[in-house]
């Protein structure tokens, strides 16, 4: 790593100060503190006070007290140890799986980029039906089959348990690493790596010490919100979990708030506001790791990524890549696609064949207006998310602005927080807002919720992708008279494209699939999918459920093949 | 002409009316008309509903928006979100929900932080019958039975437990899906009543029986009729009506039902308080109770069995064993952790 440690220092003309400029960026601090600060005070005000804010009682430490117990401890060591495990393994797999789309010749590449990150993009709560039928000991599908080939009279897997909470995460965790670590891949000029080999390192030497160390941004930050996204990670850990006994922090504050006469909000925003501080240390970890160093793999030379021939071996990586898809897409969806066309979930019998579902789901008028809105709020908040994640990361990775850490950590503080809790943080700031301003019961608290909860993402997206820019491309702009919004939107911009459609697609997906905040903000009229989902789930009807989740994957492929198409037409251009 | 009997019972009747509260008593026509007047005013009513999914009242709803032309909106979520987002709204002066319609336990507990306001004289509200009573600020409008879902391929019916304490039987260690018996809902219902009728013991025996427990609730139902567990609790009873064609059957215990009541009342500061009160009011009339009983649901009106189809009925004919205690809830709540680690 030593020979690619120079110090590179962002040029002056990003770091002179003028009133505009100066104003610009108390503007964005002060957006970033209402979106992420604000929300985040009324917890910690939570966290001390006997009572929610608003209502009369007395400030006291008894949450914090409640928080320091033995069994919190036990609970906390099991859920990082949880969280590591799957993040590791998800880590390797969605490496090798970049690898294998962006820097080899394996037959059939764009397509198959196309189906490794569909997993992503299904509802857990209905992949976690479809391997509770597919895995169960009892009577699941997967295990049916395994006695029934070999005659064993033991079950091959059983999903209620540990390892089933690690797969079910991982079914998420990997195509999310993957999106976010495969255009770094391909963004890499080759000429580095080619460098290496011929100082004569070896292949293995060179992606380990030149690949892989030119990507440590892009890889650390992917670790690092890979890894807090499981220390919150809720789903997998309820359904598979809890029946096996496996507690984990999120599920202990989902008991503080749901499984008690009166919500002991101090405790489990304290419980939550305790995890965020101890998260915040892997960020700094992450500030140490990177300061001082430069990761430049686009310059202003033109390149194109090399690609590793694989000869016959090609097919083998096909096969893993198509292997990965029919294990984590499927298997479950093909249980949804299946589900949907009989009248109960599970029971094919050719008796209870029916188009119900899909006529119910066409009839129902609430599944539509809810689709609208949800539509409206992911195309407004992904964009509103990416462009303000892109200016902001601009301020943290390519000035030395003293305010570009306050930034930083205001950007974070969303992700380092359980949805449950941050949402009750959304439904005390909105509500309360003192002002002439009504933010809370109408569509526009969601948007302003689902935009700072998508920030810290969009941030870290383009953060990798601004990281891996020479300065010589903004120079060259501004030197041929391009304004700084010219050369931004340009050059920037349109160089960083990659990282900000994969953002893009990211954050639209996770307003969709949004709940926690959802089900507190929305009102009538204002209803998202989400919201209806879990309303038809809690009635039994998986059968609709299925069907609303197909579309949704129809909406992914066509997403997909969109940004995809819009890249390549983009890239070819420039 | 009036016999003697006649005319005693009409003065007893007298005697009665004078004794009810204010808010049993029914308000005059004029009265009345006017709250219909100012509801129809106020153009629409919004319930918070923490029975979310339930079918039957959207049924309700529709039946209120169709009499009166009032708009009937909903908004769902758990009781726990129910409770602080109104909870918030109040405090914040930016009330949204006219009324609550949730299980009594937390209406109890949200009636003790004051979240209500009396709705006032109803034509209605002295229809509920014993054990069930309108207070003034709480209308009883539906009740939950729980029972035992048996998967009919894996359990005989010489086999089938007829009584709770049948579950205890050896033979079904490992074989029971169960609701968490230490969460909100059915399983804490179940976990209560048992508690106070059988005592401890039930419970201990019953853990050492391994349930395994879930919060998937109508999604244990498939489980139990895919064979993989051959009994189900706590069965919400009227849901065996949505399972026809399943190789299941409900079992009603011989104790009875424990069973969950759910109440309606008028938040304070609602916007729409004049509708609020004419849907409370339509709650107990005999079309909004049947939208509950035509559904299984056992309703807390008498006299209205006839007209409801004969599959409902015999759902909904079930001896009830007992409910929550508000008051106990936290104690039982802790003692079901202790017992099922």
């Amino acid at each position: 790593m030593a020979t690619l440690d120079i110090s590179v220092r962002a040029p002056r003309t990003f770091v002179r100060g003028t009133l505009r400029r100066n104003l610009a960026l108390a503007a964005l601090v002060a957006l970033l503190a209402f979106l992420t600060a604000y929300p985040m005070a009324m917890l910690i005000y939570g966290s001390l006070h006997t009572t929610p804010p608003g209502e009369a009682g007395a400030f006291s430490l008894d949450g914090y007290r409640a928080m320091l117990s033995r069994a919190n401890g036990l609970v906390l060591l099991n859920t990082i140890g949880l969280s590591l495990v799957k993040t590791g393994l998800s880590m390797a797999l969605a490496l090798f799986l970049a690898w294998i789309v962006a820097r080899t010749d394996t037959p059939h590449r764009d397509l198959l980029e196309v189906l490794i990150t569909l997993p992503f993009y299904i509802p857990p709560i209905l992949t976690a039906m479809a391997w509770g039928m597919l895995a169960t000991p009892k009577g699941g599908l997967l295990n049916l089959a395994w006695t029934g080939l070999t005659g064993q009279r033991e079950p091959l897997i059983n999903i209620y348990s540990y390892g089933g909470v690690v797969w079910h995460m991982m079914q998420y965790s990997t195509p999310f690493l993957f999106l976010l670590m495969v255009g770094a891949f391909k963004s890499m000029d080759p000429a580095l790596e080619e460098s290496s080999r011929m100082s004569g390192a070896s292949a293995w030497t060179t992606f380990r010490r030149v690949t892989l160390g030119l990507m440590l941004p892009v890889t650390t930050s992917a670790f690092i919100l890979s890894f807090i996204r499981g220390v919150e990670s809720f789903e997998s850990a309820l359904v598979f979990g809890t029946p096996a006994g496996i507690e984990v922090i999120t599920t202990e504050i989902y008991h503080l708030i749901h499984h008690v006469n009166r919500p002991d909000y101090p405790q489990a925003t304290a419980l939550a506001l305790g995890i965020m501080v101890l998260m915040f240390g892997l960020v700094i970890w992450q500030w140490r790791l990177l300061g001082g160093r430069s990761f430049f793999t686009v310059t202003g030379k033109g390149y194109t990524p090399r690609v590793s021939r694989l000869g016959p071996w090609r097919w083998a990586t096909f096969g893993f890549c198509v292997f990965f898809f029919v294990v984590t897409v499927v298997l479950p969806v093909g249980q949804l696609i299946v589900g949907s066309f009989f009248k109960f979930f599970g029971f094919y019998r050719t008796s209870m064949l029916t188009f119900d579902h899909y006529r119910a789901v066409w009839d129902n008028r609430l599944v539509w207006r809810a689709l609208g809105n949800t539509l409206l709020l992911g195309l407004l908040g992904a964009t509103a998310t990416m462009v303000l994640g892109g200016l902001v990361a601009y301020v943290l990775v390519r000035t030395r602005f003293a305010v570009r850490r306050v930034l930083e950590v205001l950007a974070w503080l969303p992700w380092m927080m359980p949805g449950m809790v941050l949402g009750v943080g959304f439904l005390w700031a909105y509500a309360l807002l003192p002002g002439p301003i009504q933010l809370y019961g109408t569509l526009w608290a969601l948007l302003v919720a689902y935009v700072t909860l998508g920030t810290p993402l969009a941030v870290r997206t383009m953060s990798g992708a601004f990281a891996q820019l020479a300065y010589d491309l903004e120079e060259c702009s501004r030197v041929h008279g391009a304004a700084w919004w010219t050369t931004f939107r340009r050059i920037l911009l349109a160089l960083a494209w990659p990282s900000f459609a994969v953002g893009f697609i990211l954050i639209f997906f996770v307003i969709l699939r949004e709940l926690s905040a959802s089900i507190l903000l929305y009102s009538v009229g204002n209803e998202v999918l989400a919201v209806v989902v879990m309303r038809l789930w809690t009635e039994g009807k998986a059968g609709q459920v299925s069907v609303i989740a197909l579309v949704m994957l129809a909406l992914v492929f066509l997403f997909r093949f969109a940004e995809r198409r819009l890249v390549r037409t983009h890239l070819g251009r420039s | 002409m009036l016999n003697r009997r006649a005319v005693l019972r009409l003065v007893a009747l007298a005697a009665l009316s004078r004794a009810r509260p204010a808010a049993a008593q029914a308000p005059g026509d004029a009265e009345w008309k006017k709250v219909i007047e100012a509801a129809k005013k106020e153009g629409k009513v919004v319930v918070y509903n923490g029975a979310v999914g339930t079918p039957a009242l959207p049924k309700a709803g529709a039946a209120f928006e169709a009499r009166y032309g009032i708009r009937f909106e909903l908004l769902e979520a758990r009781a726990s979100e129910l409770r602080e987002r109104i909870r918030t709204e109040q405090a914040a002066g930016k009330v949204l929900g006219d009324v609550s319609h949730n299980g009594s336990t937390t209406t109890a507990l949200q009636l003790a932080e004051n979240t209500f306001q009396p709705y006032g004289a109803l034509p209605n509200g002295a229809r509920p019958i014993a054990p069930f009573k309108a207070d003034g600020t709480r209308v009883p409008i539906y009740v939950i039975p729980y029972g035992i879902l048996v998967n009919t391929e894996l359990v005989k019916p010489g086999e089938e437990p007829k009584s709770w304490k049948d579950v205890l039987d050896p033979r079904w260690k490992g074989k029971i899906l169960s609701d968490d018996l230490r969460a909100l809902g059915g399983g804490a219902v179940l976990f209560m009543v048992t508690t106070q009728h059988f005592g401890k013991e039930f419970n201990d025996k019953l853990a050492e029986q391994q349930p395994h427990m879930n919060r998937d609730l109508r999604g244990n139902y498939p489980r139990v009729a895919r064979g993989e567990y051959p009994l189900y609790l706590p069965f919400t009873l009227p849901d065996i009506l949505e399972l026809k064609g399943l190789p299941v059957k409900a079992i009603k215990p011989v104790e009875g039902a424990p069973y969950v009541r759910f109440d309606g009342a008028l938040f304070k500061g609602a916007p729409h308080p004049n509708a609020g009160r004419l849907l409370l009011d339509f709650f107990l009339s005999d079309e909004g109770q049947l939208a509950y009983g035509s559904l299984g649901f056992v309703m807390t009106v008498g006299g209205l069995e006839s007209k409801v189809p004969a599959e409902a009925r015999a759902v909904a004919q079930t001896s009830l064993l007992g409910t929550t205690d508000p008051k106990l809830q936290d104690e039982m709540l802790k003692l079901a952790r202790q017992i099922y680690k």
